[in-house]
């Protein structure tokens, strides 16, 4: 191909005559380069492209395989997030700022009682009620959704009994609120009162009326909604510890508190198809479950997620309201608008579990660490919610990042009277994790030895396995505790700060996108799907079902096609809102967007590059191995000069089919052990943290405050680290007020006594530590250019962090959460009683003499630290299982090694009776197994 | 949540505040004063024994006077706390008040008629159903109390204002107008012992000014409040204290938070008075007396018997500066 690209029909003459004036029949095209808001090309930027292709972007962890891909564009540089403008100027569209035409408010009737029979409604006098234009109650749905496809126990509103108080009994569309709310006044209903149960301790025992009925495979007649038992390794590791570390922990239910609360619109267009508007994670859980509920196939139904006030896992169910809003609608033919009160959000809940959890560990004479032992008992309130996956997720996201010699696990999950419990940021591993972090802190003690280098030396490398079986690709864990480590001048502090002052280490380790997408075969359809388009204009639109929820899923997918198709930002256009338009997705949740979404993206940008590049290729006649994609222009690598616009190579692309279109998917590889269950927890990718926070205690009063944080995240390559920051410092801010003061208090009646933003105590601005944000890269092969997830990870190591400042600081081990003024204060009276001391200013301040031991462990993290850098670069592929630290052959199955390597998920009969709190589910059988309902 | 209709009154002078009070009395309406609303308005929003009427002080001239004596209702909390004129105790315990935002709009007046708290009293209507009410609340059903069931003659919801123990230690005084009147009396005696009454306001009265003897500038002191957080919180429990520097026969004490209303204590001082001052001895004998004389009731966030705890702690902290 020679002359170059022929703009016109008629020759490549200029289209301007000496006047000014057009030539007749020629356009003028925009200007090469065009598009932008910047009409300049910029130079490559080679401080952000690889080493390995040429730049000067240093790569500790080795090369990547989207190294090619780098244009130097956008990713690894901090941008603000591209929602950001509509949303500081009041313009972006939350739940409740939808208005449609001819719109009616719809308001919910809700239990005033923890747990009744509905003997009757009668909505007689509610229909009479002026301006009411419909009602709707349990029979109008009969159908039940839930967000696991396995515990499908909610309906749109109650159909036979109440749950908790809160639950939804009716509702009722009307033409103003007042009226609406007045009309709430008008139901009578009959209720049988039944008996209640609030502590998840008695949920464990039989009862007359269980919350709900499982048939066959309910057990026995107790609250029990799932139960789990695992157990791997030697276990004759743990008959003779060394060294022990003992704890019952209970912690309060926090909530996620994020400022938007729930509302919808829903609106039965002219044509009958259901348009339904709602600030949800995962909108297509609730299109699945609006198809259900409302009878009508799911292409009848249009899910618009608005944008989303903050989500943390608590809209990531198909909520009841959701439905209510469709049922008014579809019954008054109009739009109905339900916006939720402070207190509803904290009635319909989904946040952390209460729980609780004892974790018994124990370490070798090497300082191994034989054994870990958790036991969770976990109150999943009225409803199953996520909690069959929170049930594996106490236990078996504890199994990395340190080796263990054994694990055995005995969780359950029971409903009681209350508001369900669910999915919040950090799903299920948070409590277990801080349990399990205090323990390590509180073994070190013992075997006087630096918890951080305990750690060190215990730490499973990169690309190994679990001893469950979780596939261990990058692991930045070593470098994020020498960093915060260094950071936090630990060696100067730790067991030497005055009392009242101290510091503490913690870690944390969370999944990067779930491995099993729960509504369908992994192996016959993708996790995700990304749709791009390129039209005339150059400008490229994104289809992609990516719910952001502020953590900026719309920026990263639009940062990775920039970077790919080396195009400002501002050209690429992410249409994410509506599920007519997006490819199905699964939302935002199991920190998967980032993983899944972004990989997805890249390829089908790749896609549209290749046809860039081969459109390129045709009027330069250079091969685009030997060309260089830059901001809006494609040159010839030797010789910059040669080169064609973004422009003229897009329309040469499309001279045959017009739009270029490409889609890419997202699949997960094969991964995981065969055992029950092994599919919790399981993951492409895993991510890392280690925090030190350094807290101020009044030894007089028990208040604590956090006053500094060194948080280093190992997010495999931050594609924003200005977003992964905001990420780091907002978890902090989560998990501080877990740690120290949120929690949903129920009283001596079982009635949640503070649902509001008052009594439901959020940390504030004056209670923020200074957090330095370190971010660490260990380049995950899987990963968009490495990247891992960012958003939930960084909040599991505050907690355990500041529980062990506390320690360091007034010598007292809590293990109650929140640390709320009163329990430090408590635990403070009962250590002066006990030390026979009258003032708490006389309290000793915990001191560490190091032992022998020490020297051995920093030997031994020597020797990790060479072994794991060499795997983490790939120099090193040799395989390494989780039991190569006690000696075994990674190459021989562990099983024919050891005599009694265990691989159970049920207990044996004799162990029963030793099982802890959660495990006495396992005592109880289930009504098949007893001859009831077959 | 959804503000419950109310006709709102503008009066432009305390006569004419008063004038309308009395006709609204006159005509059988209830009513309700409102200075910065933001105590009555939340708890209208969570239809908290809402009334028809309510009449707003805002416009009513010279009624956010602020001077080293004399201090009007309507002056707002983030003045006193900025302004030179008034006393550095009254300042404190001002700019302790709930969040920024908050003491912008929220009056002294406010602030000392403060309405009493209780966790089973300020929730919605929803949450209050589900408790069938409370004696507080009762929606005319006679609910019994909650927070200590089977008496239902006394409320025990919690004041939880933060400057009325300054303004007490400081001997301020209120001036109360009605249709029947002005009168004057020490603040100390402004408070009653009940959740439901708080005050001796009678109906149509509000409050008009609080006025410092000359000699409390001669004062110095400190006020102490617990809270989970340092904005937004009320106090879980709080102690002022003032003295004459040189001068410990001039000790006085008040609390906040702990009971239905705020309160001086004058025993306990003269007691550790009597027993003679022996420095920090005398004063952690002072704060274990006064840990001693009060009876916090669970219905705010903390647990009573840590926020009484804590009442030792806290006079020791206002009183430590006596011993510079």
């Amino acid at each position: 191909m020679t002359g170059g690209y022929r703009q016109q029909p008629g020759g490549a003459g200029p289209t301007t005559r000496k006047d000014g004036k057009r030539v007749a029949g020629k356009q003028a095209f925009p200007p090469p380069g065009s598009g932008g808001s910047d009409p300049v090309m910029k130079p490559r930027d080679l401080d952000f492209i690889p080493e390995s292709v040429g730049g000067k972007e240093p790569q500790p962890a080795g090369s990547h395989i989207h190294d090619r891909a780098r244009t130097g564009t956008t990713v690894g540089k901090e941008i603000p997030l591209v929602d950001s403008n509509a949303k500081v100027t009041g313009q972006a569209w939350y739940g409740d700022d939808v208005r449609l035409p001819n719109e009616i408010i719809g308001k919910i009737l809700r239990s005033p009682h923890h747990y009744a029979r509905i003997k009757s409604i009668d909505t007689t006098r509610v229909e009479a009620l002026p301006g009411v234009i419909a009602v709707a109650t349990g029979e109008d749905s009969p159908h039940r959704f839930g967000v696991l496809p396995v515990t499908k126990d909610e309906h749109a509103m109650a159909v036979e009994k109440v749950r908790h108080v809160g639950d939804l009994v009716a509702c009722v569309a009307a033409i103003d609120e007042a009226t609406a709310m007045a009309a709430l006044n008008l139901f009578d209903i009959e209720w049988e009162i039944l008996e209640p149960v609030f502590d998840p301790k008695k949920g464990l025992e039989d009862t007359d009326e269980p919350i709900h009925w499982r048939g066959k495979y309910h057990l026995a007649r107790t609250n029990v909604q799932k139960r789990v038992f695992q157990e791997f390794g030697d276990r004759s590791l743990v008959e003779t510890p060394h060294a022990e570390s003992h704890g019952k922990w209970s912690m309060a239910g926090v909530h996620h508190g994020f400022t938007e609360p729930h509302a919808v619109v829903a609106h039965w267009d002219p044509n009958g198809r259901l348009q339904l508007y709602t600030p949800q994670q995962v909108p297509h859980y609730t299109h699945r479950a609006l198809s259900t509920v409302l009878d009508v196939p799911m292409h009848q139904i249009n899910v618009i997620r608005t944008f989303v006030g903050g989500g943390f896992g608590g809209k990531s169910d198909p909520f009841p309201h959701e439905m209510c809003a469709a049922m008014l609608s579809r019954k008054s033919g109009r739009p109905v608008r339900i916006t939720f009160d402070r207190e509803e959000v904290y009635w319909i809940n989904r946040g952390r579990h209460p729980s609780h959890i004892e974790v018994k560990m124990s370490a070798d004479e090497d300082a191994r660490i034989s054994g870990f032992d958790i036991d969770a008992l976990i109150d999943g309130g009225g409803f199953a919610s996520f909690g069959h996956v929170t049930s594996y997720y106490n236990g078996v996201l504890a199994t990395a990042p340190y080796e263990l010699g054994s694990f055995h696990y005995t969780g359950a999950r029971v409903w009681t009277n209350k508001p369900a419990s669910g999915a919040m940021r950090g799903h299920g591993a948070v409590n277990t994790r801080c349990a399990v972090e205090v323990g390590l802190d509180e073994m070190a003690e013992t075997m006087q030895v630096d918890p951080i280098d305990l750690r060190l030396a215990n730490l499973l490398p990169p690309h190994s396995r679990t001893i469950t079986g979780f596939r261990i690709t990058s692991n930045g864990m070593r470098q994020a505790l020498e960093q915060v480590r260094e950071g936090s001048n630990w060696d100067t502090k730790f067991r030497q700060l005055p009392l009242g002052k101290g510091i503490g280490i913690g870690c944390g380790f969370f999944i990067s996108g779930s491995g099993l997408p729960i509504h369908w075969d992994p192996n016959r359809f993708p996790h995700a799907t990304v749709h791009i388009q390129v039209d005339m204009d150059g400008g490229v639109t994104v289809h992609t079902g990516a719910a952001d929820i502020g953590q900026g899923s719309t920026t990263a997918v639009a940062q990775v096609i920039a970077e790919v198709l080396a195009l400002p930002i501002e050209m690429i256009h992410v249409r994410s809102h509506e599920s007519d338009t997006s490819p199905v997705d699964l939302g935002s949740y199991s920190s998967r967007v980032t993983f899944m979404n972004a990989n997805a993206a890249i390829r089908a940008a790749l896609e549209i590059r290749d046809k860039i590049l081969n459109a390129a290729w045709e009027i330069l006649g250079y091969h685009p191995d030997n060309l260089v994609l830059n901001d809006r222009r494609i040159y010839y690598k030797h010789d910059p000069a040669i080169g064609v616009s973004y422009l003229k190579a897009l329309h040469k692309a499309q001279e045959d089919k017009g739009s270029l279109i490409a889609s890419g998917a997202y699949r997960s590889p094969p991964m995981g052990g065969v055992h029950k269950g092994a599919a919790a927890g399981l993951a492409p990718a895993y991510s890392f943290s280690s925090y030190v926070a350094e807290v101020d205690v009044d030894v007089e009063t028990g208040i604590i405050r956090c006053t500094n944080v060194w948080a280093a995240h190992d997010c495999g390559k931050a594609l924003n680290p200005l977003a992964v920051k905001g990420q780091i410092i907002g978890s902090c801010h989560m998990g501080l007020g877990q740690v120290l003061s949120e929690q949903m208090v129920y009283g001596r009646t079982g009635h949640l006594q503070n649902a509001n933003l008052l009594d439901y105590k959020i940390p504030s601005v004056h209670e923020m530590p200074h957090v330095e944000p370190i971010i660490i890269e260990s380049s995950d092969p899987e990963g968009p250019f490495g990247a891992k997830e960012a958003g939930e990870g960084p909040l599991l190591p505050i907690l355990p962090a500041v529980v062990n400042a506390v320690y360091d600081a007034i010598g007292i081990r809590l293990r109650t959460l929140p640390l709320t003024p009163d329990v430090v204060f408590k635990g403070i009276e009962r250590a002066i009683r006990k030390l026979k001391i009258d003032d708490p200013c006389d309290l000793p301040s915990p001191r560490l003499e190091h032992g022998p031991l020490q020297a051995k462990l920093v030997a031994r993290a020597t020797e990790h630290n060479v072994r794991d850098r060499a795997r983490q670069r790939t120099e090193d592929t040799s395989p390494y299982v989780n039991g190569v630290l006690f000696g075994f052959d990674p190459n021989i199955p562990l099983e024919d090694q050891v005599e009694g390597w265990r691989t159970a998920t049920e207990p044996d009969p004799e162990q029963l009776a030793a099982l802890g709190l959660a495990g006495r589910a396992w005592l109880k059988k289930e009504q098949r197994q007893m001859g009831g309902e077959n | 949540m959804l503000m419950p209709p109310f006709i709102l009154h503008h009066p432009k002078t305390v006569e004419e505040a008063c004038q309308i009070a009395g006709q609204l009395i006159d005509e059988g309406e209830e009513f309700d004063w409102v200075a910065g609303g933001t105590d009555l308005l939340p708890n209208y929003k969570w239809h908290i024994n809402p009334k028809p009427h309510v009449i707003s002080l805002a416009n009513i001239e010279g009624t956010d006077i602020l001077s080293p004596t004399e201090i009007g209702c309507m002056a707002r909390l983030v003045d006193l706390t900025s302004d030179n004129d008034i006393h550095p105790l009254v300042a404190q315990a001002a700019s302790k008040v709930a969040s920024s935002l908050i003491r912008r709009n929220a009056t002294l007046g406010g602030n000392l008629c403060l309405d009493t708290r209780c966790f089973w009293y300020n929730q919605g209507e929803d949450w209050r159903r589900s408790i069938e009410w409370c004696h507080k609340a009762d929606c005319g059903t006679g609910a019994d109390c909650r927070v200590i069931p089977n008496q239902n003659t006394l409320c025990v919801a919690t004041y939880q204002g933060d400057i009325a123990p300054s303004l007490m230690v400081l001997d301020a005084e209120v001036h109360l107008i009605g249709p029947n009147g002005l009168r004057t009396m020490p603040l100390a005696e402004f408070y009653q012992l009940d959740g439901m009454k708080k005050n001796v306001l009678e109906q149509g009265e509000f409050l008009l000014k609080v006025t410092l003897p000359e000699q409390a500038s001669q004062r110095t002191g400190s006020y102490q409040k617990l809270r989970v957080r340092d904005t937004w919180d009320f106090p879980e429990a709080g102690v002022a204290a003032s003295w004459i520097p040189g001068d410990m026969e001039t000790l006085q004490l008040a609390t906040t938070a702990l009971e239905s209303i705020p309160r001086r204590h004058p025993e306990e001082v003269t007691q550790m008075l009597s027993d003679g001052w022996e420095g920090m001895s005398s004063i952690k004998a002072l704060a274990s007396a006064m840990q001693k004389s009060v009876k916090p009731v669970n219905n705010t966030s903390l647990p009573p018997r840590y926020r009484k705890s804590m009442v030792r702690v806290l006079t020791k902290r206002a009183v430590e500066g006596m011993l510079e």
